[in-house]
């Protein structure tokens, strides 16, 4: 079914529907038009600064009303933060930025006809569109978990109803269980959440379950930030989190829901709560529009984030292949800037400039205690390098530590208002 | 007019050019004598790097934390850029930005906030 938002029904003779009835008329008459299709992080950013521009009609395909963020939802998990404080209504864009919002999703997509198909039957055309669907999960990789196994055992890697249930999961255990994370293969949505996520787990069980326990079992050899991981892990929660690398365990295989179990290729593990965090691709219309490789991934132009597969698309966010850009929320919304401004330069001849691509990742250890991160990106050679790579280091000053943590919460809430367009 | 104005600032910043010089290996008026673009061109170019400041600083300058930008007059932002680039300290983020900067660039950017600010508008 298709809802429209308040300003929609409003703004229709000028807006999408438009399009429906007679493409040629919207495309020969007026500001071109773009389609983005995801209300997420990358989708929501192009969006807000292509609509800000003013000389381009923006119509964001998005089929929730509100985005809440992955970022900060471990701290949820640790009873820290409210979901509604990591709640962001979708109206803002529209009330505020003029972006005409759709709520559906994307079915189908005509490159050549210039034209995106909705599930509620409705058929936009665009002049350039965006495609930001975020992750889709490779579920076939591990037997027996699916979206109903999902229910049971979740994954919390898309936020939302799957982190209320991970929350209350971890709310009734018994003292003394072990909560056990399969974390994912390379490459996958935020590289050293998995770990963030023990840390402020562990933090939660010291204070009411002090006798439970955190095995991760890791389908990989090494992870992001291990050193300030295993640092912090003994520093503030000793005994309490294992990790076994792929190497010790052969990895996650299978998991039993009925019998809460986790299967390795030699042991099985049981479990009071499973996290299983299944390795990732593209969004799932990325396949079907044929924007994804072999590698299930989208790959683009590392300048204008222009497909390389199919001309007038662009994508931005978690499902591209980024080079060396990591999938995270900054790294979508940098990316999604630098899309913005490269089609505004070819749909309306403003000048474009070199892009500057950036990743910061805060990431908490407990909630005095953070680390982060500071990369800076440039093309080269057809795909995205790192330039400079910067990160915290073990042995830093409890006081440098708690001004990290103090700086995240003031990065959430002014990357929230510039993604979003909440603030001013 | 572009000229007077970078003259202008490269006097008020010279003091700062001296003590930092050695670290940078290159000079304030160095930084302000960038190529000339047409004033919209500058704009653009300004509202694009300046749209990188907004993935962290508040646009409505509120937010302690993270220190507000909006507001700071031109040489001000460029003497802090200046100084975030020599050091890692106090911020590791500042510190990539600005070395990720090339000179005309972070003069461009300096003046776009400021002419945003002076407009009564966020950036
Ligand atoms: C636990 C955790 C912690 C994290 N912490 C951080 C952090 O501290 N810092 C950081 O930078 N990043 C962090 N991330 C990563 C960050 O959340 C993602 O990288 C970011 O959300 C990616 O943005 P995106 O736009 O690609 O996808 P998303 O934000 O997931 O948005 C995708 C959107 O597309 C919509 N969609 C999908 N298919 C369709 C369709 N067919 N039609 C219409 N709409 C569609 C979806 O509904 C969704 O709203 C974290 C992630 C997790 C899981």
């Amino acid at each position: 079914m298709t809802a429209w938002t308040r300003r929609q029904i409003g703004g229709l003779v000028g807006g999408a529907l438009l399009g429906v009835a007679a493409p040629h008329i919207a495309r020969g008459q007026g500001r071109p038009r773009v389609i983005v299709i995801g209300g997420g992080i990358g989708g929501a950013t192009v969006a807000r600064y292509l609509a800000d521009l003013k000389s381009i009609d923006v119509t964001l395909v998005e089929p929730n009303s509100a985005h809440v963020t992955c970022f900060f939802s471990n701290l949820y998990l640790a009873g820290l933060r409210s979901l509604a404080s990591l709640t962001f209504d979708l109206e803002t864009l529209a009330e505020r930025h003029g972006i005409t919002i759709i709520r559906d999703s994307a079915v189908a997509i005509d490159a050549p006809g210039k034209g995106v198909e909705l599930q509620g039957g409705a058929k936009l055309s665009y002049d350039r569109l965006v495609v930001a669907p975020g992750i889709a999960f490779k579920f076939a990789e591990i037997e027996g978990y699916d979206e109903a196994a999902a229910k049971i055992m979740p994954h919390a890697w898309i936020a939302g109803s799957q982190s209320e249930l991970l929350r209350r999961q971890l709310k009734s255990m018994d003292d003394g269980g072990v909560f056990v994370i399969a974390a994912p293969p390379n490459p996958f949505r935020c590289p050293p959440a998995p770990y963030e996520r023990a840390s402020l787990v562990a933090y939660y069980f010291k204070q009411f379950k002090p006798k439970s326990k955190i095995l991760i079992l890791d389908a990989k050899d090494r992870f992001s930030g291990q050193e300030l991981f295993q640092d912090a892990w003994s520093r503030h929660y000793p005994g309490m989190i294992e990790w076994l690398p792929s190497q010790f365990t052969g990895a996650i295989k299978a998991v039993d829901v009925a019998a809460r179990s986790v299967v390795t290729e030699g042991e099985t593990f049981r479990a009071a709560v499973a996290n299983i965090i299944p390795a990732q691709k593209a969004g799932l219309i990325g396949e079907k529009a044929g924007l994804t490789d072999a590698s299930g991934w989208c790959p683009v132009d590392p300048v204008t984030f222009e497909s390389t597969l199919q001309p007038g698309i662009h994508v931005v966010g978690d499902s591209i292949i980024g080079g060396d850009m990591p999938k995270s929320a900054f790294s979508a919304n940098s990316q999604a800037k630098a899309c913005a401004f490269a089609i505004a330069a070819s749909l309306t001849g403003s000048p474009q400039f070199p892009p500057h691509l950036f990743n910061s990742c805060y990431t908490f250890l407990a909630p005095d205690d953070a680390f982060t991160n500071a990369l800076t990106f440039a093309p080269e050679g057809g795909r995205i390098k790192t330039v400079k790579m910067l990160i915290s280091k073990v042995g830093e000053s409890a006081e440098a530590r708690r001004r990290t943590a103090r700086h995240a919460v003031g990065w959430y809430s002014a990357f929230t208002a510039d993604v979003f367009g909440g603030g001013s | 007019m572009k000229r007077e104005r970078a003259a202008a600032i490269v006097s008020r910043a010279k003091g700062l050019a001296a003590e930092i010089r050695w670290l940078l290996g290159t000079s304030l008026s160095a930084i302000l004598l960038f190529p000339g673009n047409s004033a919209a061109e500058d704009a653009s170019q300004g509202a694009q790097i300046a749209a990188t400041c907004a993935s962290c600083h508040d646009p409505a300058g509120r937010g302690q934390a993270i220190p507000p930008i909006v507001g700071l007059d031109e040489q001000r932002i460029v003497k802090a850029m200046l100084a975030f680039r020599a050091s890692e300290s106090p911020s590791l983020v500042m510190h990539a930005v600005a070395l990720s900067l090339t000179d005309g660039e972070l003069a461009v950017m300096a003046r776009y906030l400021t002419d945003r600010a002076n407009a009564g508008r966020q950036p």
